[in-house]
């Protein structure tokens, strides 16, 4: 791949919103090492218009869009916040800018970028947009199936397929590593689902602090006590992608630490369609397991496991 | 006759998409228009969906309001559940909240609304270079500290319930999460450093005595008094606007509205009123002061793209049936509008500062009107009416941290809810109805359709439409200006859930 620093001039990027909330600017509000003003600086980037921070006018705004869609200024990397919105009918015209749809605007736009950024779930997989009349997509993807907006086959101008760094939303240490790797001439390695491995490889289970009371099946019944997630109140941790126990949340805690479960939300298919907050089980075991594991030696381990808990744990001392 | 020009606006540093139509008269502004761009569609998400998904749906409406509109939802269930929560959970629910107001008032106002006055059409003023200096995008003194401080603010969320933004750790009953002393102490020490920088940076003075400033004569002795006051930003934003004549520009109809907010747990030495910190009431344009009743908004539809064109509708009987097709020439957007009393509303701090009756913005308000000075100005100056109640409510958690943050609720099968609170950008409210153990309505009427909808059922404007109306600007192809009022409501676009915009020709009229 070309490595974008060779180059004389200072990196442009682009932050396009698209069908979401905003709250991927927001995570990157939370960046602390570096903070958002240090990681321009670091990444030797020219922010070159962010919805919620530029100040330029309507007429600049236009003006730069339309000199990077005709590629005579370049673009070197292009964060896509939010889904692609293909509704009412495929025609896109739920989410405009200027009368004409965004999905547009975001093709144009990728095909002159050299990397291409999917921020959150929603520009990656399609997430909370891909359900009913907005049609959502991601930008490679619909939920698990390759395609989206660009196409299976799309690559950048620096020959990567879109990176999609997911979460709803996703963590800031995500978007701002993924990014000086990008600018450094780095191609992060990736899962299946075109998911950075260095957050992805890994699983939310790992590292919660309600981990002794999951080994040994001490279960939460009910909210605001001291016990696992898993087997009653509907946590995806141990089946789901993501660093959340590792890089916490604003530097502090995460959902499952704080008593609420994982929703999964860095997966394609987020969010389920079935009711949150509850396990769906078959005679006391989750449908949904662990990652990998077989049902059959589960439920064995599950039964050993609960009857070898210390009763420190079955009387809930250990703190979370 | 003087020629009638119309100017279409895309407008940034809101949160989401929002295009503005304006009219003008000379460089008069004359009639005005406004339209979100993009249709969310949550409410019909939500039908047929489990009874707590609400919880975690409905944050993600919003990326800088995701644990206000957590609030609402917890609320309508706790009212279906019939079960109180308990004085913890309502304070560490109050305490989160207002930890996302503060933080969004401040970003709204330092990111968002003071970088218009770094632009290079204000070069000839004064206080330009000054301005540049604090406020350019990023790299702005003021914008970086205040990225750097809300993002620590923002900690005592992730705390209590387990990251910023979009947690679910209020359901109905209370919250999810026991905090332990080491961890509430951690909060302490947190809201007190903002706190310090907050006094420091964006008073310039201690919250005591900016709380003692009482009438305009009294804001610009307080403004004369020390240099301190001048160099905070609550300083900078009225020497700038003094000298750029925005004093009185952008008022409304003069009708606001706040539904109240922060419910004052029982044994708690936070003063409120009728039980809630934020008062509920509506102030009509005539000083007509009445009591706040949900079962008095309705919505309209005549300027909007739905299929029910009937009678105005009440949430629990509203409907979100976007349909295209066949508009005639008075629909322009999909907002719908909703109406207090069949009157527009504006809602927001300076609404919920006026309908507390506070002495300053009232005084505000006979002197120069509900503008977009007063608007900034109440919005800036929020946390100094709500941070010493937030370290008493830590301080009790820590005298109470024995009794009980969660009561057990029986499982939610049939009822209806609803949950009412002030957002950042004012009244908030959410219909939760449920059959059968699933939702089988949710209406959300939030901030910014009140204060950015479109025409009601009488042709009668929206209140920043109405706002807009006889603004004079200064370069009719770069009407900033505009900016100015419309971003003073602080307008929350992807919080406007039925709202679609427009297609190619959205304001054929």
């Amino acid at each position: 791949m070309n490595a974008p620093e060779n180059r004389p001039r200072p990196l442009s990027l682009l932050w396009l919103q698209c069908g979401g909330c905003g709250g991927d600017s927001m995570s990157l509000l939370n960046a602390a090492s570096p903070e958002p003003h240090e990681l321009f600086a670091q990444l030797g980037a020219e922010l070159l218009w962010h919805p919620s921070l530029s100040n330029g006018s309507p007429a600049e705004h236009d003006a730069l869009l339309e000199s990077i869609v005709a590629g005579e200024r370049a673009l070197d990397l292009l964060l896509v916040e939010g889904a692609i919105v293909h509704g009412p009918e495929h025609t896109g015209m739920f989410d405009t800018r200027r009368g004409r749809p965004k999905k547009d605007l975001a093709a144009a736009l990728a095909r002159q970028a050299g990397h291409v950024v999917a921020v959150g779930t929603c520009a990656a997989f399609g997430g909370i947009a891909a359900e009913g009349a907005l049609q959502g997509s991601g930008l490679q993807f619909t939920g698990k199936r390759p395609g989206g907006l660009l196409g299976a086959e799309f690559r950048g101008r620096a020959g990567l397929p879109v990176i999609n760094l997911a979460g709803c939303p996703v963590h800031e240490q995500v978007i701002t590593g993924t990014l000086l790797a990008l600018a450094a001439g780095q191609a992060p390695l990736l899962d299946e689902f075109n998911r950075p491995l260095d957050w992805f490889g890994m699983t939310v289970h790992q590292g919660c602090t309600r981990n002794e009371y999951h080994e040994y099946r001490v279960e939460e019944t009910d909210f605001a006590e001291r016990g696992c997630l898993f087997f009653f109140k509907g946590c995806h941790g141990p089946l789901t992608d993501g660093p959340c126990n590792k890089v916490l949340w604003n530097g502090r805690s995460s959902k499952p630490r704080a008593g609420v479960p994982c929703f999964g939300c860095t997966d394609p298919t987020f969010p389920q369609p079935h009711p949150f907050f509850v396990t769906r089980d078959i005679e006391g075991i989750p449908i949904s397991l662990p990652k990998g594991v077989s049902r059959a030696h589960y439920m064995v381990y599950k039964g050993m496991a609960a009857a070898a808990a210390p009763d420190r744990l079955k009387q809930r001392q250990t703190t979370i | 006759m003087t020629r009638r020009i119309i100017r279409e606006l895309p407008l940034n540093r809101v949160e989401g998409d929002l295009e503005i139509r304006i009219e003008l008269e000379g460089r008069r502004i004359v009639d005005a228009w406004s339209s979100g761009t993009l249709y969310r569609g949550f409410e019909n998400l939500m039908i047929g969906r489990g009874p707590l998904d609400g919880l975690v749906i409905t944050p993600r409406i919003c990326g800088i309001c995701s644990t206000t509109h957590l609030m609402a939802a917890a609320r309508a269930l706790d009212r279906i559940a019939g079960v109180p929560p308990p004085a913890n959970a309502v304070r560490v629910r109050n305490l989160a909240l207002m930890v996302e107001t503060c933080q969004s008032d401040l970003r709204q106002s330092i990111l968002m609304f003071m970088p218009d006055f770094a632009i290079p059409a204000y070069a000839p003023h004064p206080l330009h270079a000054e301005a540049a200096a604090r406020y350019a995008p990023v790299q702005g003194g003021r914008c970086i500290e205040a990225v750097r401080e809300t993002r620590s603010l923002l900690e005592i969320i992730a705390i209590l319930g387990g990251q910023w933004p979009h947690s679910s750790f209020m359901v109905p009953g209370g919250v999810t999460y026991v905090p332990n002393l080491a961890e509430l102490n951690q909060c302490l020490g947190i809201l007190r450093r903002f706190r310090s920088w907050y006094e420091r940076t964006v008073l310039g003075c201690t919250l005591e005595r900016w709380q003692a400033i009482r009438s305009v004569d009294e804001l610009e002795a307080w403004l004369a008094e020390r240099a301190e006051h001048r160099d905070g930003d609550v300083g900078f934003l009225l020497r700038f606007a003094g000298a750029a004549g925005l004093a009185g520009q952008g008022r409304g109809h003069g009708h606001f509205l706040s539904c109240g907010s922060l419910d004052v747990p029982a044994g708690s030495a936070v003063q409120g009123v009728d039980g809630m910190l934020v008062a509920a009431g509506f102030l009509a344009a005539d000083g007509e002061r009445r009591t706040f009743d949900q079962s008095q908004i309705a919505e309209h539809v005549a300027a909007s793209w739905y299929a029910d064109g009937g009678a105005p509708r009440h949430p629990f009987d509203g409907e979100t049936r976007p349909q295209a097709t066949g508009a005639d020439g008075r629909k322009y957007s999909w907002s719908k509008a909703p109406r207090y009393a069949g009157l527009p509303a504006e809602t927001g701090p300076l609404a919920e500062r006026l309908v507390a009756g506070d002495p300053l913005f009232a005084d505000c308000l006979r002197v120069r009107g509900a503008d977009l000075v007063g608007r900034q100005l109440a919005r800036l100056t929020r946390p100094a009416t709500v941070l010493a109640a937030m370290e008493t409510w830590l301080r009790e958690l820590v005298e109470n941290l024995a009794q009980p943050f969660y009561e057990t609720v029986p499982p939610l099968r049939e009822g209806r809810g609803i949950g009412l609170i002030e957002a950042a950008r004012g009244a908030l409210g959410h219909w939760v109805e449920i059959d059968d153990g699933r939702i089988s309505r949710y209406q959300i009427v939030t901030p910014t359709a009140w204060n950015g909808s479109p025409r009601d059922d009488a042709g009668v404007r929206g209140p920043w439409e109405e706002a807009l109306v006889g603004l004079d600007v200064a370069d009719i192809d770069h009407p900033f200006e505009a900016g100015h009022v419309v971003r003073s409501f602080d307008p929350c676009l992807v919080c406007t859930v039925h709202v679609v915009g427009a297609d190619a020709n959205p304001f054929r009229c």
